[in-house]
């Protein structure tokens, strides 16, 4: 395409899908969210846009449209026209015009020798800037590589379902203490623990990265069709959390993303869900118990996941330590997961 | 004794550009012309049949034709610009910038210089080949003043054999499985794999639960490669999307002939191999119409206007439960690859290249100045 075509104005912002002419604008809704799912994917996000014309206009130099055309003097015809000037007022037009001749040509000489003194300094700036960036880019990448040498995502691992029904019953207590405010389940494990806390006449928001779980979930509860159910999202828990304001739900249940994510990650999520539950309500962890998520994973899981489920007391110790209060481990009374249940205080 | 040299940034094994300059290459050495390829980055693979582009200067002999292979950036193009030869711009298309952005912005900015390259040497140019009349018009709307268009040289005719090892393997036991769906193409944001990512899930969901899909392309982006993996697996199709990379021209071929449907959903394509191979090997195809592939398809496909994921589901369901319908574009696809002029391409380029060189000074040094020279054929459709 031509370079024409690459001009990026202000009326243009946003990506090619933000713009007036979307073409997911005649998409339902599931649609767009299946789409705007791998959207999420996309490393730099909405830095792409803009990028084209922000570099034609740091690796062009600006083009120097040039100074105003010199002062041409006196009109030639002028003194056709003024043939009867007195011959003083002639002289005294004639020094005039010289000048101001010299005076036009110094101030162009000025304004070039300017300019090309700007764009010397500028180009020499340019170019540090481009050097610093390719710097930075390459130690980003052996950063990252060694950080993280295989690149694979936890979604890409096959996990194990995880079994939630020994809390079916206890879970509408955990948002007891502020019933006034919707319930977060992060992951939704099975639909079971979703449609307990529906149950309870709590309102809930259930939200996972899985596509298909989430649409299973959906259809559960004929959600689309009129009936009043769970809000659902496509999404990872931690990128909901982030997008949430500050102590808006009464309780957030973390499942399943705790279990697999590494330690640091499960800090933010910590870290994110206190900062989303309100003063005086519940932030759980549901965790599996760590000799069943051996015996239930295959190996290759087992050595490249990231992360691996924390003992319930080390859950305990690590929401003590992010600052929740009274971090109580229930067992269950049957299957291999359990409750780590905190208070955010008041 | 002059000739007709050829200049790519890099020349890449089973990649469509390389593959093009080097049949290029043979086609020219056929006709008795004196054919060498100067590449500004060596690739191992091939780094023994090329020179560094700076050596010319060495080889230069007046009469010579310089013909630049252009789908991306490179140093090569200010210096071809200050060449005495003639140079020819042999235009395989620069996907737009704003597609790599989000995912590579060293790539972006990379494709972005490439157009401001293309703009200054386009007005110079002896002659434009577009691989395409959309290419061709791009070509055209930068300045170039004498353009014509021949398709890429590399499509084989008759279609490769398929290696009876894969195809057994792909095939598996009678009656095993759904719908096939094969996706060809670089793992790059432009061609939109996970546009065909998204309609098999929809498909999985309601028409097709054993559709399956796979795509074989190279991870050109790495970062998007690694979404795509992400993606397929978040949607629970870790089994149905099966990526396949750096296989022979004979697996390739065997993937062509084991599946029901080619489902190419790329936003920006300068021709799209891909969609010829399928049809010359009988495999129906089902693409959006987006930049060069409707001139390519023609009517022996079937096109989209949008590709909302639900609507190529149903798109392609409704013409794998159509085995009339299929048979009628399997025949026309079969048509296509002559009706595009793919059979004489490598000729219409040799002669428009000879053509070039005929109007050339010092040309009497040329031994294909010797052949008759025809004018290359736009393509016709």
């Amino acid at each position: 395409m031509c370079a024409r075509e690459v001009e990026v104005t202000a009326e243009d912002s946003g990506t090619p899908e933000e713009q007036g002419d979307n073409p997911r604008s005649g998409l339902s809704a599931d649609e767009r969210g299946l789409l705007e799912a791998f959207d999420r994917l996309r490393p730099q996000g909405s830095l792409g846009w803009h990028f084209d014309d922000t570099v034609r206009r740091l690796v062009e130099p600006p083009q120097f449209q040039g100074r105003p055309n010199g002062w041409a003097g006196l009109p030639a015809d002028l003194w056709e026209r003024g043939r009867g000037t007195k011959a003083s007022e002639r002289v005294l037009g004639d020094v005039v015009t010289t000048v101001a001749q010299d005076l036009s040509e110094y101030t162009d000489r000025a304004v070039d020798e300017s300019y090309q003194r700007t764009e010397d300094a500028l180009g020499e700036l340019r170019r540090t800037v481009f050097d610093a960036i390719r710097f930075l880019a390459a130690r980003v990448e052996r950063l990252e590589s060694s950080v993280d040498p295989l690149g694979m995502e936890a979604a890409e691992f096959d996990l194990p379902a995880m079994d939630a029904s020994a809390w079916f019953d206890d879970a509408p207590t955990w948002a007891a203490a502020r019933s006034d405010l919707p319930v977060l389940l992060g992951e939704l494990a099975d639909d079971g623990l979703l449609a307990a806390l529906v149950a309870s006449g709590t309102g809930v928001e259930g939200v996972d990265p899985r596509g298909p779980v989430v649409w299973a979930a959906n259809a559960a509860f004929d959600v689309g069709n009129g009936k009043a159910g769970p809000a659902t999202a496509i999404a990872e828990v931690i990128d909901y959390l982030r997008a949430l304001p500050g102590a808006s739900r009464g309780c957030v249940v973390l499942a399943g993303c705790v279990d697999r994510t590494d330690i640091a990650g499960k800090v933010d999520l910590i870290d994110e869900a206190r900062r989303v539950v309100a003063p005086g309500g519940a932030l759980v962890v549901l965790v599996t118990e760590q000799s069943a998520w051996d015996a239930s994973v295959a190996p290759v899981v087992r050595d490249l996941l990231p992360g691996r489920p924390l003992h319930p007391e080390t859950w305990q110790a690590v929401l003590e330590q992010r600052g929740l209060r009274g971090a109580t481990w229930h067992r269950p009374t049957s299957g291999s997961v359990h409750a780590v249940v905190s208070e955010v205080g008041r | 004794m002059s000739g007709i040299h050829l200049f790519v940034p890099m020349l890449h094994v089973r990649d469509a550009v390389g593959e093009h300059t080097r049949a290029l290459r043979d086609l020219l050495v056929a006709e008795g012309v004196d054919c060498r390829i100067y590449i500004e980055n060596p690739d191992p693979n091939t780094v023994h049949e090329t020179r560094h582009y700076l050596e010319y200067e060495d080889d230069a002999i007046a009469g010579d034709v310089l013909v630049y292979q252009m789908a991306t950036r490179s140093d090569m193009v200010a210096w071809l610009a200050g060449r005495p030869e003639p140079v020819v711009v042999n235009y395989h298309n620069i996907t737009p910038s704003e597609y790599f952005a989000p995912w590579n912005n060293w790539i972006a900015r990379h494709q972005a210089l490439a157009v401001l390259e293309l703009e200054d040497l386009a007005p110079t140019a002896a002659l434009g080949i577009g691989v395409s009349t959309f290419d061709a018009d791009e070509l055209r709307r930068c300045g170039c003043p004498e353009v014509v268009v021949v398709p890429v040289a590399n499509v084989r005719i008759p279609p490769m054999t398929p290696d009876p090892t894969t195809l057994a393997t792909l095939r598996g036991p009678e009656g095993e499985g759904g719908p096939r769906w094969l996706s060809v193409g670089r793992l790059a944001p432009n061609k939109a794999h996970q546009d065909t990512i998204a309609a098999l899930f929809i498909a999985r969901a309601t028409t097709s639960p054993d559709a399956r899909l796979t795509i074989v392309g190279s991870p050109s982006e790495p970062a998007y490669a690694r979404a795509l993996r992400r993606y397929a697996a978040e949607l629970g199709m870790h089994g149905a999307v099966t990526f396949v990379s750096g296989i022979s021209d004979g697996a390739l071929a065997a993937h062509y002939v084991a599946a029901d449907v080619l489902v190419m959903l790329s936003e920006h394509e300068g021709f799209g191999v891909p969609l010829v191979e399928a049809m010359s090997h009988g495999l129906p195809v089902v693409a959006f119409a987006a930049g060069a592939v409707p001139e390519v398809v023609g009517d022996a496909g079937v096109l989209l206007e949008e590709k909302g994921p639900r609507h190529v589901a149903q798109e392609l369901a409704a013409l794998i439960d159509d085995p009339a319908r299929r048979e009628s574009l399997v025949v026309a696809g079969r048509a296509r690859p002559a009706a595009l002029g793919l059979d004489r391409a490598g000729s219409d380029l040799v002669a428009a290249l000879l053509d070039v060189a005929g109007r050339a000074p010092g040309v009497s040094a040329v031994p294909g100045s010797d052949v008759p020279v025809r004018p290359a054929a736009p393509l016709s459709h």
